[in-house]
């Protein structure tokens, strides 16, 4: 999933681990997009009873506000927040 | 056992003795098991979307969780709006819906929706039941998730097959309660006794928490101003002299003015909504924040605090509540401020009981308040009516003021009338309710006259959608669109056809024996209140706009009139 990126959002890096279940990642992303984030790379490693998630957002929302409500989703387990790149540089 | 027996097995153990909904294909096998049950009753509802509407004000009324049952397909799509109601307002409940056999699952068979997808955002959490062996434990955790913490609907979408198979696994995994913060009491103590004009702001967190008694405590023991959001109302009890009602798009002037001069805003079980904030960065301009909630994701979500309380509000309110009896804030002229403004700007309204006068809006909620029993529980629907209610009645406690707050749903009132009288069958209950809002589930009648239920109905009827004209008349030029219902039916016609006894009336000297009338009937009864068309809610705020600019019946801005409660 790799959408053109918008150079004038501040991007960030999260990591999410949730449990497996059929809907692990729609839960995931449909918080993600009503909380006003874009995805701009995903991906995902199904690991024993766990899937960990790593996710390129933008956006120009605190992402400690979006983390706050990942946690609250049942399933998913832990959410760090591991690269705040800031807004990139128009090129 | 199985699966069906195994869902009304957790009913018993968790004691959920009233259930609402309405049976269908899928869901079959669960009607079948509650054939030999004597110890769940079902509440049959005429609209699933009145079951889910139903528990919600069943769990609001009595503090349980609600629990809706319907079929799959158009049973559980028609649950939706009753499930994001209580999604909104935090109301702790259970739905379970059937599911086509899981062979048939993406198949578009016969009444299959993807419910599981449809109502990811509106739920606390969700399952499709996949193995019928996970079904004792999947509802073991569903009940405890939605009841902890922050409540919430919690949607169990169950396959036909998995109703019928046999469970093998009697096994129960409950849900870890999530631990609180350690919140820092010294600190709060110390911004609240730093502060020259502090302001205790409380929503619908604290009845959901149970800690109404403890919440009065602290409030009696700090002796602080305080405004109450819609879903706030009644925390502070009946004549507490520091309580200046509720704040926001139609909150009273004083509420919205000590919000605006106030030096420390201590927000308990709040999650500063729109309606309530207006315009955020006006909102509250020189105050610090103290944030205390069940559901750390609030905090900081809109504005952020200076200090936040995450955990059970009963545990932080009580620590408070001894730190701060041990000297009392010295507030006096503040506490004094606020008394002036309630008293120039509280809500008011004319009321003259022998006047041959139409019946003002107003004036009826105040006489209906003045005449009900302390304990009556007012159900209300959504609009003007609805506004009227929060502003002129005075209630006693929170679990008495039934509001749909958060999603605003034209319909509630009657429904969630029907489940608070099944949480009390001997309260009084009350559905206050506009023309518009009775329409949207009058088929609940018929659920008032199988059961017989004593509920009093009173429809203020203004022959329109009262608080769309309202902004059309204010925001939009006065450009009426689609908002006249001089066609309604005949109301009191209506209520006989469902053998509902009913009154009308339309002068204000016919007020009080009309409300008399119909709560002193040991029936069900409606009453039929004629309003005028043209009578607006004030004050009220702009939507977007900022409590600062609040519009009142001469439609002057609060600059223009700032020296009435200033």
């Amino acid at each position: 999933m790799s959408p053109q990126a918008d150079s004038s959002m501040p991007s960030y890096t999260l990591n999410c681990r949730m449990n497996q279940e059929a809907a692990a990642l729609e839960r995931l992303c449909r918080v993600v997009r009503v909380r006003g984030f874009r995805i701009s790379r995903m991906t995902m490693e199904s690991a024993g009873a766990h899937l960990d998630i790593a996710l390129t957002l933008e956006g120009s929302r605190s992402v400690s506000m979006l983390q706050s409500q990942l946690e609250k989703l049942h399933t998913v387990a832990e959410v760090a927040v591991v690269q705040s790149a800031g807004v990139r540089a128009v090129s | 056992m199985n699966g069906a027996q195994h869902i009304l097995e957790a009913f018993h153990r968790h004691n959920i003795s009233t259930v609402f909904g309405y049976p269908g294909g899928c869901i079959m096998p669960l009607y079948d098991a509650l054939v030999d049950d004597v110890g769940v009753e079902h509440v049959l509802c005429r609209h699933e979307q009145a079951c889910a509407l139903a528990a919600d004000g069943y769990a609001r009324a009595s503090g349980q969780i609600g629990v809706c049952i319907a079929t799959s397909g158009p049973g559980a799509t028609n649950l939706i709006t009753g499930v994001a109601n209580a999604y909104m307002d935090s109301t702790p409940m259970l739905v379970i819906t059937g599911q086509v056999p899981s062979g048939l699952i993406g198949t578009d068979a016969f009444q299959e929706t993807d419910i599981l997808g449809m109502t990811l955002g509106i739920v606390k959490h969700n399952y499709l039941v996949d193995d019928a062996n996970a079904l004792p434990a999947i509802m073991e955790q569903a009940i405890t998730l939605a009841k902890s913490g922050r409540p919430g609907p919690v949607w169990i979408d169950i396959p036909k097959n998995m109703l019928l198979a046999e469970v093998t696994t009697p096994a129960l995994k409950t849900a870890p309660e999530p631990e609180a913060d350690c919140p820092d009491i010294a600190r709060a103590i110390s911004l609240l006794r730093a502060a020259k004009k502090p302001l205790l702001y409380s929503g619908g967190g604290v009845s959901l928490a149970g800690a109404e008694d403890r919440f009065r405590a602290f409030a009696k023991a700090a002796a602080m101003p305080g405004v109450v959001t819609l879903k706030g109302i009644g925390n502070p009890g009946k004549n507490n002299p520091y309580n200046l009602g509720m704040l926001g798009m139609h909150g009273s002037r004083a509420a919205n003015k000590a919000v605006d001069e106030c030096d420390l805003l201590l927000v308990v079980g709040a999650r500063l909504d729109d309606r309530a904030t207006g315009k955020l960065d006006t909102f509250a301009p020189n105050a610090r924040l103290i944030h205390i909630d069940a559901d750390s994701a609030e905090i900081n979500k809109l504005r952020p605090a200076d200090l936040a309380m995450r955990g059970d509000l009963n545990a932080i309110l009580a620590a408070m509540t001894q730190a701060i009896a041990e000297e009392p804030l010295a507030i006096h002229d503040w506490q004094k401020q606020c008394k002036t403004w309630h008293t120039t700007g509280g809500f008011q309204a004319a009321d003259n009981e022998e006047s041959l006068a139409p019946i003002a809006g107003p004036a009826f909620i105040r006489q209906l308040s003045r005449i009900a029993p302390d304990d009556t529980v007012i159900a209300c629907d959504v609009g003007q009516h609805q506004m009227w209610v929060a502003q002129h009645y005075e209630f006693a406690h929170p679990r008495h003021h039934l509001t749909s707050g958060g999603l605003g749903t034209m319909g509630f009132g009657l429904p969630a009338a029907i489940g608070a009288q099944f949480a009390d069958r001997n309260s009084t209950v009350i559905n206050v309710t506009g023309d518009g809002s009775f329409m949207m589930n009058a088929q609940e009648l018929a659920t008032i006259r199988r059961y017989n239920l004593p509920l009093k109905l009173i429809i203020l009827d203004n022959q329109c959608l009262g608080m769309v004209r309202q902004q059309q008349e204010l925001f939009y030029n006065n450009r009426e669109s689609h908002i006249n219902l001089d066609d309604n039916p005949d109301f009191v016609a209506m209520a006989r056809a469902f053998d509902i006894p009913a009154l009308f009336i339309e002068r204000t000297d016919q007020i009080r024996r009309g409300i008399e009338t119909i709560l002193a009937y040991k029936g069900p009864m409606l009453l039929h209140v004629a309003i005028s068309r043209e009578e607006n809610v004030w004050p009220i705020v702009k939507p977007g706009g900022s409590n600062k600019e609040m519009i009142d019946e001469t439609r002057r801005t609060s600059t223009n009139s700032k020296e009435q409660v200033a």
